[in-house]
């Protein structure tokens, strides 16, 4: 691989340990899939949190922060395990506070910005049209690729570090133009999309993440108007039961405009996958891992629920109390949670019994002390947090949308699907 | 038997093969404890990869994988060779960061040639992978 002056001083060990180790990584990294070069990153995005860090994670990071190390690029972070400004509130065992702090520390020691949040291209990492940027995070790169066109592999934390504190990112894969070209036609135009809300479109994505696998899908009518939480709903389930990091959704897409464009001047002439109502109803049954009918906890927040979320679910909730046997927790990011106070929302939801908590998400780090707390049967709007919650931390879930979640909170059995 | 590969982590190494015809996350699919695959219905669940040369298509799942890795790596309960049909990002900056031998593209199907049992030797310096029957 061909490495610039300046590339070159880091891998030898001139601009310090960290620099060396970051391109190591990087110049390994790009040799497995023959990399010509390296190409210069704008934006950068960090997945992993303490449960999947462990502590050998933090030690790493330590170590890296410990050598002076810091980051050249703008670098966000995703959610941790607990509400920074409620740790005491929340029973927060003191082994996951000093863990948090520890993460905490070293990744400000980094030059890392502290967003705690998954939808950090709403609280100020957005890159533009065209950008190379490296996200971790496999439902955001996704988002990053198909919505925005910016352009990012799958390239996990420690190559997404590595971007942040070298600038660059080996090219290969999606940064390319002739890996980006759609490979086969799904047309969503039998389905009833005129009726349909974000869960219904999490619920085809779950359909269809599987016969999706790596490629590159194009889809064909859809409506243009979908909401951002639509596209979200569908692009961030596709990477649960798939692993694709580019969508091209004609008419959204800004590499897709057209059919032709998705596909740089060859689509095959039909489509390869139609999927029906029924495939998206069974989806509904097969994201959700529960027979039981009290529900313990409801969670909002995969990905981090937005101001519009916190809106919608405040307003299904209106007065009404939940259920006194059953938590309601909206998962977000501190930006927003500073939204809902200006607003109201975040009294009008605590008089409910409701709880707004700031950095975290809804598929992973709470999960760890409430199973402790004693929460087993989940209710989730989210089919990506619904198969987070049962396969990283053993819950039971249950899957719907968010009218069904806001109603199995105030009645405590589940309302929606079974 | 000895077939050429391409070398995504140098070094040698040498042991028990376990196969699997079916991807790996090792974000949830794996215990970091000891190596065994814990995702339900996988072909290895219940199994352990700690210590052996772990042959496999590719990753999938989380992009995280890499830090649960690196901890099962520390804990003694990693793989000690990799061999991929076609590299995925996340295994290949699994075996980087941790000096892991890998290699991928070879010139038969591993997953044809080998076997749960053989004797595998990775030379990701030179490039080629042995096998004898177990």
């Amino acid at each position: 691989m061909q490495l610039t002056r300046q590339q070159e001083d880091m891998f030898e060990g001139k601009k310090g340990p960290g620099a060396r180790r970051a391109m190591e990584i990087l110049v390994a990294y790009g040799d497995v899939y023959d990399a010509k070069r390296m190409i210069p990153v704008s934006s950068v995005h960090m997945a992993g949190n303490f449960p999947v860090l462990m502590d050998e994670g933090i030690q790493w990071l330590e170590d890296l922060a410990g050598e002076g190390t810091r980051v050249k690029v703008f670098t966000t972070k995703n959610p941790e395990m607990y509400d920074f400004e409620e740790a005491d509130e929340l029973n927060i065992p003191m082994a996951y506070q000093v863990r948090q702090n520890r993460i905490h520390d070293a990744l400000k020691s980094l030059g890392v910005t502290l967003t705690y949040s998954c939808h950090h291209y709403l609280v100020g990492n957005v890159p533009r049209f065209g950008d190379h940027i490296a996200w971790a995070s496999s439902g955001s790169q996704v988002f990053a690729n198909s919505v925005i066109g910016a352009r990012s592999n799958r390239d996990g934390d420690h190559a997404a570090l590595a971007a942040a504190i070298t600038g660059a990112i080996p090219e290969w894969g999606l940064h390319l133009d002739e890996n980006r070209k759609g490979e086969f036609i799904i047309d969503a135009g039998r389905l009833d999309l005129e009726n349909y809300g974000s869960a219904d479109y999490k619920a085809l994505g779950w359909h269809l993440g599987k016969a999706v696998g790596t490629k590159i899908p194009v889809f064909v009518n859809l409506p243009h108007d979908m909401v951002i939480e639509e596209i979200k709903g569908l692009l961030y389930t596709l990477t649960v039961t798939g692993a694709t990091g580019l969508v091209h959704l004609v008419g959204i897409t800004p590499e897709a405009m057209t059919v032709e464009a998705a596909f740089a001047g060859n689509p095959p002439p039909l489509p390869e996958i139609t999927p029906s109502q029924e495939d998206v109803n069974r989806a509904y049954l097969d994201i959700s891992s529960s027979s039981e009918e009290k529900v313990d906890m409801v969670i909002f927040g995969c990905p981090q629920c937005s101001i519009q979320e916190v809106r919608e679910i405040a307003d299904l909730l209106g007065d009404r109390k939940i259920h006194p046997d059953t938590q309601l927790w909206i998962c977000t990011s501190a930006w927003v949670k500073t939204l809902c106070k200006r607003m109201d929302f975040l009294d009008s939801l605590r008089a409910s019994g409701a709880r707004v908590v700031a950095d975290v998400g809804a598929a992973d780090g709470p999960h760890l002390y409430l199973r402790e707390q004693g929460v087993r049967v989940v209710a989730i709007n989210s089919a990506r947090g619904s198969y987070y919650a049962h396969n990283l931390f053993g819950m039971e879930t249950w899957f719907g949308s968010t009218k069904e979640c806001v109603e199995s909170a105030v009645s405590g059995k589940w309302e929606g699907r079974k | 038997m000895k077939i050429k590969a391409k070398t995504v982590v140098p070094g040698i190494t040498e042991g028990e093969a376990i196969v699997s015809r079916t991807a790996i996350s090792f974000t949830g699919g794996m215990d970091p404890d000891t190596g065994i695959i814990r995702e339900p219905g996988h072909e290895l669940e219940g199994q352990s990869v700690a210590g052996k040369i772990l042959v496999f298509p590719g990753g999938k799942g989380s992009t995280t994988g890499s830090w649960q890795f690196y901890a099962a790596f520390k804990r003694g309960a990693a793989p000690k060779g990799i061999i991929n049909v076609k590299a995925e990002g996340v295994v290949a900056i699994s075996a980087i960061i941790t000096g892991t031998p890998m290699v991928h593209e070879l010139e038969q199907d591993p997953l044809k040639v080998i076997q749960t049992g053989d004797f595998i030797r990775i030379d990701a310096d030179k490039g080629f992978v042995e096998i004898e029957k177990g």
